[in-house]
């Protein structure tokens, strides 16, 4: 019987390579981080059990879903606006998996696994904004994308979740980027093209930021 | 690189850094100049006066203005793969090593053959290739059109890919300004310290606009010092960006406006990881266009005569870049803001050869300064020019009163008004209105939250400019919510405008109306006579403002000449329609980084990399990279590869990524309601644990896509596309979910990326899967019959997902794991299989196997084909209602001579099938009347060893056995072929349940 194991492997493990890319001699201006192995399960609401899938998100998690363009962050887990009555769950270490969630949610929502479906990529720096400013069409003013603020929205035609985070113990905004995992080693080559001017810092991490 | 003296530089003065000398070359001469030029300041500052020829009569053409509206300065800048051509000199910023080189002549500037051109002339006029190279009309294209092109035309292109990178961002603010003059700046003080978020775009490199030139008095202080304070002020707001060398050139809905930046412009090439320019799209919710005026030639015989320049551009030189277009200069002015020329050239130490005012009246300062400095000052116009290539010589003044006199001079400066740069108010079809105190068109409507302002706007004076730019920036921040205190308006004297209109002034030789163009005033004036009058007419006919300065210049001077011929009023004559962009604009920066390999966004399977190694050859199919086959040393081609890996999945078993069909989870209680409402069949019944071929079609009746479907839940179906189809499906049950059925409680997701899935096929699928899966997992036929679906245990504990389809006609299975364990799937399909030979194969081997078992796929599923056309008739239900079969029953749609898939295989088995072959009966001439159908799929069957296809064929299943005839028109290839099943392989289907 032949030996095999089963290697996760990001579909970023090819294109990110670690260290320092673009522009030398200046402190980078773009920290990209790419976050492996999560969980991410998208909870829709059942026709008309809006307010049934709330309160037992609010049991499950402590807090209440968002129901607006929010990411909200619980004790071990970030709920994340995805559209009208739906949102992920971002988590880490299988706190919040098909199995768990089902048993909690699935009397007033729909649950669909996408933790394999999507990369998670964190974003930061001082030329962070300007970087993201060539991808994205939302403005990313402190003022009209405050922390927590969240957006459905699109880069390079592609359709991608980004939420900003708590800022960093610097004072730095982190920007968090979903995006398909089928697109995202093309598009990682965008977000390097973007911010090569600005001098990048690349990472991989098990951990959140 | 080491220049020449600059023969025409200033002492002192200017706006340039003398301690940082700039070499750079012109045609190949050497010349040096300062950092601060513009190769145009530059050139006059080294005395060159010819710059170019002109298009149509290769005149020899000098600098006329100093900004982004010039018309005759088009150079080719840098060279190579860089070469750009029809740059203006006036905005191309010095750089040390700069090469630059004129355009349109041969085989030097000074020496043009084509010059003869002017010999042409009387064929040459408005209208020309219309009336001229008619006949034969055969001879345009081969010779008419290649000879005019070689004559006529501007710079060359490098004909080669651009070597820099481009890029495009969002910008956003709440009050956007186009323009860095005194209205501007005045505009970002206001909105800025109101608390709005202000852009600021300026063109130039320098901010300030005119006064750089006119200089005046702000608040009490040279205005140099007030834009300095100003700069400084604004700097220190926090949310007041000023972009430099960025031009404002278009708006768009909802508050969208166009600007590029030329980033590195200014550069030989642009610095590592850095882009040429970049397209900026900039969301305001309130903006202010600042932009200025352009003073504007008034035109009479010789008025292109090198050494001719607008007064405002001499004033330009001499301040700004301590450069002197001329040594003993006339002044030809229709308006007072010319005679500021008389002081700035008396400044520097020029002279003035004379005055000519076409105003009754000449101030009694102006009188005295004449007599001071010794010049005199003609009442009248000018009529002519003595000069050519080597510039002015003299020029010819008609006196009011009807005398001449003759004035020597080395230059010309010529003002004939300012025309309100109305581009950006106009871009969404407004049309600017005549003001008659400086007869000029200004804005009358603006696209919804944009105003002008300052001379914009017609208010010329620096107080008004001041107060209209402050007024405007306060209002806008007010719009936006912004309520910090503005603070008082800068305050500058209301200087006089006065003018009497002067456009034309009749006289021998040509007189230009549109220097780009070669558009004179005999052409407006023939258009006129030959019933062009309307002004999109005369624009079109005579091609006045079509060049790349888009008449900047020249319209407004067209239009008056129009009307003065045509008896009507300016305003009654009209302007044509503004269009952006504003300035050209490169293809490049609107493409930005999707070029090449980056067109567009790829996808990836999640063996993509694992293919790699394994030497796969890929395939794009739409964004998808695909594996189309994989190569084995010795293989001669692309069908030796195929073959083998078709043989190796019959004979044994082999696998194949289909990762990227699309793949949707449909939830919910009335999950099967749904899908029986969009797939022709039904799915409410099907057991948990099964799956089923579905076929949608469109609301016309017209098959849409097909895919398995399976239950792994009483409320959770896993539906599949087509890979070509799977964004358009998504949408479309997005679209019937939302729209057409809001009723039914069902939710919808893509999981395409979720899932690495795997087809398994041929006859030892089952020793494969043994490997892979737990042992404890039954895959008998009883365990796991034919169109099984559901999850499964694999070796080493992880969850994944058994289907039993078959696309080959094989025994097969589709395996499914989360896609990060995509590549180690592969890799260990490889690993087990490796003692069974299994084989890896690619997109071509998966379409010879469906051909061979008369699947249909994409060339089928084409957009014209119904379900009956398809063979799938029987599937259509009536005992339920579906999207599309009302318009399925349409009766076209069952006409029984409807062209249906058939079968069709060479009678000679040596011939090689094509697609897209068209099929005619027997002994019949192709053509309309007799074409029966087409191929759609081709391929080499190697069970059969031949080639064989399907096709789409009238009456196609009663003629099975049929021999008929195919003909190829592209590739000459006629001959028979038998219509036939087209089911070539296993038509019991034995294998696959096997």
């Amino acid at each position: 019987m032949a030996e095999f194991s089963w290697v996760s492997r990001s579909p970023l493990e090819q294109g990110l390579v670690t260290g320092v890319h673009g522009a030398r001699g200046i402190k980078a201006g773009v920290l990209l981080t790419e976050i492996r192995n999560f969980d991410l399960i998208q909870v829709m609401a059942r026709r008309g059990k809006g307010v049934q899938m709330a309160s037992a998100a609010e049991a499950r998690f402590g807090v209440a879903a968002p129901d607006v363009p929010k990411a909200i962050q619980t004790a071990d887990a970030s709920l994340i606006w995805s559209g009208p009555d739906q949102y992920f769950v971002l988590s880490k270490g299988s706190k919040h998996t098909m199995d768990t969630l089902t048993r909690a949610l699935s009397q007033s929502a729909s649950l669909s696994d996408q933790s394999h479906a999507r990369a998670l990529i964190g974003v930061s720096g001082t030329k962070a904004r300007a970087m993201l400013a060539k991808l994205s069409s939302i403005d990313l003013h402190p003022q009209a994308l405050p922390i927590g603020t969240a957006a459905a929205t699109s880069i390079d035609h592609t359709s991608v979740n980004l939420w900003r985070g708590n800022d960093r113990p610097d004072g730095q905004a982190v920007f968090n980027l979903l995006v398909f995992a089928t697109f995202a080693e093309s598009l990682w080559h965008t977000m390097l093209d973007a911010a090569a001017e600005y001098g990048v810092d690349i990472r991989h991490s098990e951990e959140f930021a | 690189m080491v220049g020449r003296a600059q023969t025409h530089r200033l002492e002192k003065g200017g706006l340039i850094d003398r301690s940082a000398p700039l070499g750079f070359r012109f045609d190949g001469k050497t010349f040096a100049g300062f950092q601060g030029d513009t190769l145009a300041s530059a050139l006059i500052a080294n005395g060159v006066k010819l710059v170019g020829r002109s298009f149509k009569y290769h005149r020899p053409r000098g600098i006329l203005t100093a900004g982004s509206e010039e018309p005759n300065a088009l150079v080719e800048l840098r060279n190579g793969a860089r070469r750009e051509p029809n740059t203006k000199a006036t905005t191309a910023e010095l750089y040390d090593g700069l090469e630059a080189a004129s355009q349109n002549r041969w085989p030097s500037l000074r020496h043009d053959m084509m010059a003869v051109n002017q010999l042409f002339a009387p064929i040459f006029v408005a209208g020309f290739y219309y009336k001229t190279f008619m006949w034969p009309a055969k001879f345009w294209e081969a010779i008419y059109e290649p000879a005019i092109r070689r004559a006529a035309g501007l710079g060359r292109a490098s004909g080669v890919a651009d070597p820099d990178h481009y890029d495009k961002a969002w910008a956003h603010c709440d009050v956007l300004i186009a323009g860095s003059g005194p209205a501007g700046l005045a505009a970002a003080l206001a909105a800025g310290r109101s608390g709005a978020r202000v852009i600021l775009c300026e063109e130039d490199f320098v901010v300030g606009g005119r006064p750089l030139a006119d200089g005046g008095t702000i608040d009490g202080m040279p205005a140099a010092e007030w834009i300095s304070r100003t700069l400084s002020e604004l700097a220190a707001l926090p949310d007041v960006r000023i972009m430099t060398r960025t031009t404002l050139f278009g708006v768009y809905d909802g508050g969208t406006h166009g600007a590029i930046e030329r980033v590195n412009d200014h550069l030989p090439s642009p610095p590592e990881h850095q882009v040429r320019q970049r397209l900026w799209r900039i969301v305001a919710k309130r903006s202010i266009v600042a932009a200025g005026a352009i003073e504007r030639p008034i035109v009479f015989a010789g008025n292109d005569t090198p050494g001719v320049m607008m007064a405002s551009a001499v004033r330009s030189y001499v301040e700004r870049y301590a450069a002197t277009p001329a040594r003993r200069i006339a002044l030809f002015t229709n308006n007072e803001d010319g005679w500021r020329t008389v002081e700035t050239a008396l400044g520097a130490g020029l002279q003035i050869a004379a005055v000519v005012d076409a105003r009754p009246d000449v101030s009694p300062a102006h009188r005295a300064l004449a007599a001071k400095a010794g010049f005199p000052i003609m009442n009248g116009s000018v009529g002519g020019v003595d000069g050519g290539k080597h510039g002015v010589r003299k020029i010819t003044v008609s006196l009011t009163g009807g005398a001449r006199a003759e004035v020597e001079a080395d230059g010309l400066a010529v003002s004939g008004g300012w025309n309100p740069a109305v581009g950006l108010t106009s871009y969404h079809r407004g049309r600017p209105k005549w003001q008659n105190d400086i007869a000029a068109f200004v804005p009358d409507s603006a696209p919804p939250g944009m105003v002008a302002a300052g001379a914009a706007n017609g208010a010329f004076s620096l107080g008004a400019c001041l107060r209209q730019g402050f007024a405007a920036g306060a209002a806008a921040a007010q719009d936006t919510g912004r309520s910090g205190k503005a603070g008082t308006a800068p305050a500058a004297d209301d200087e006089a405008f006065s003018l009497t209109p002067l456009w034309h002034v009749a006289g021998k030789g040509k007189a230009f109306v549109d220097y780009q163009h070669d558009v004179t005033a005999s052409d407006i004036e023939l258009a006129q006579r030959e019933g062009f009058e309307s002004v999109e007419h005369l624009k079109r006919y005579t091609t006045l403002g079509m060049a790349t300065d888009q008449g900047k210049t020249s319209n407004v001077a067209g239009l008056a000449i129009m009307a003065a011929v045509s008896g009507k009023s300016i305003p009654e004559t009209g302007t044509t329609i503004y269009r952006p962009p504003y300035v050209p604009v490169a293809i490049g920066a609107f493409a930005g980084h999707h070029r090449d390999e980056n067109f567009h966004a790829t996808r990836l399977t999640p063996s993509h990399h694992w293919a790699s190694e394994q030497g796969a050859v890929f395939v794009d199919t739409g964004l998808w990279k695909r594996a189309q086959w994989y190569p084995r040393p010795g293989e001669k081609d692309w069908l030796e590869s195929v073959t083998r890996e078709v043989k190796a999945v019959r004979g044994g078993v082999g696998f194949c990524d289909v990762s990227t069909l699309g793949k949707i989870d449909v939830h919910g209680p009335d999950a099967g309601a749904f899908l029986d409402r969009v797939y022709i069949n039904t799915f409410s019944n099907l057991a948990v644990g099964k799956a089923r071929y579905g076929l949608m079609l469109r609301e016309d009746g017209i098959v849409y896509d097909d895919g398995t479907t399976s239950r792994l839940a009483e409320d959770h179906y896993f539906l599949t596309t087509t890979t070509a189809k799977a964004g358009l499906v998504m949408q479309h049950l997005e679209f019937c979910r939302q729209v057409l059925f809001p009723e039914l409680d069902v939710q919808l997701t893509s999981v395409s990326d979720q899932w690495a899935q795997f087809s398994i096929a041929g006859p030892k699928t089952r020793d494969l899967l043994r490997e892979i899966v737990d042992p404890a997992e039954d895959l008998s036929n009883e365990g796991f019959p034919f169109m099984g679906a559901r999850e499964v245990t694999l070796r080493g504990g992880i969850k994944g997902r058994l289907f039993r389809i078959s696309f080959s006609g094989e025994m097969a299975f589709e395996i499914s794991v989360p896609a990060r364990y995509g590549d180690a799937l592969a890799r260990n399909l490889m690993l087990a299989g490796k003692p069974l030979g299994v084989t890896p194969y690619g997109t071509e081997a998966l379409g010879v196997m469906r051909i061979e078992k008369g699947h249909v796929a994409g060339p089928e599923l084409n957009g014209t084909t119904t379900a009956a056309d398809l063979g799938l008739g029987k599937m259509m239900s009536t005992k339920k209602d579906y999207i599309g079969r009302v318009m399925a029953g349409r009766e076209a749609l069952v006409a029984p001579d409807r062209q249906v898939v058939v079968g069709i295989k060479p009678v000679d088995k040596t011939s090689r099938l094509r697609s897209g072959a068209h099929i005619i009966p027997k002994g019949r001439t192709p053509g309309p009347d007799t074409d029966q159908g087409y191929v759609t799929s081709v391929c080499f069957s190697p069970v059969l060893d031949q080639w064989i296809g399907l096709g789409l064929v009238e009456r196609g299943r009663e003629r099975i056995g049929e021999i008929v005839h195919t003909h190829d028109p592209l590739r000459g290839e006629d001959y028979d072929v038998e219509l036939c099943s087209p089911v070539f392989y296993d038509p019991d289907g034995g294998r696959q349940r096997g």
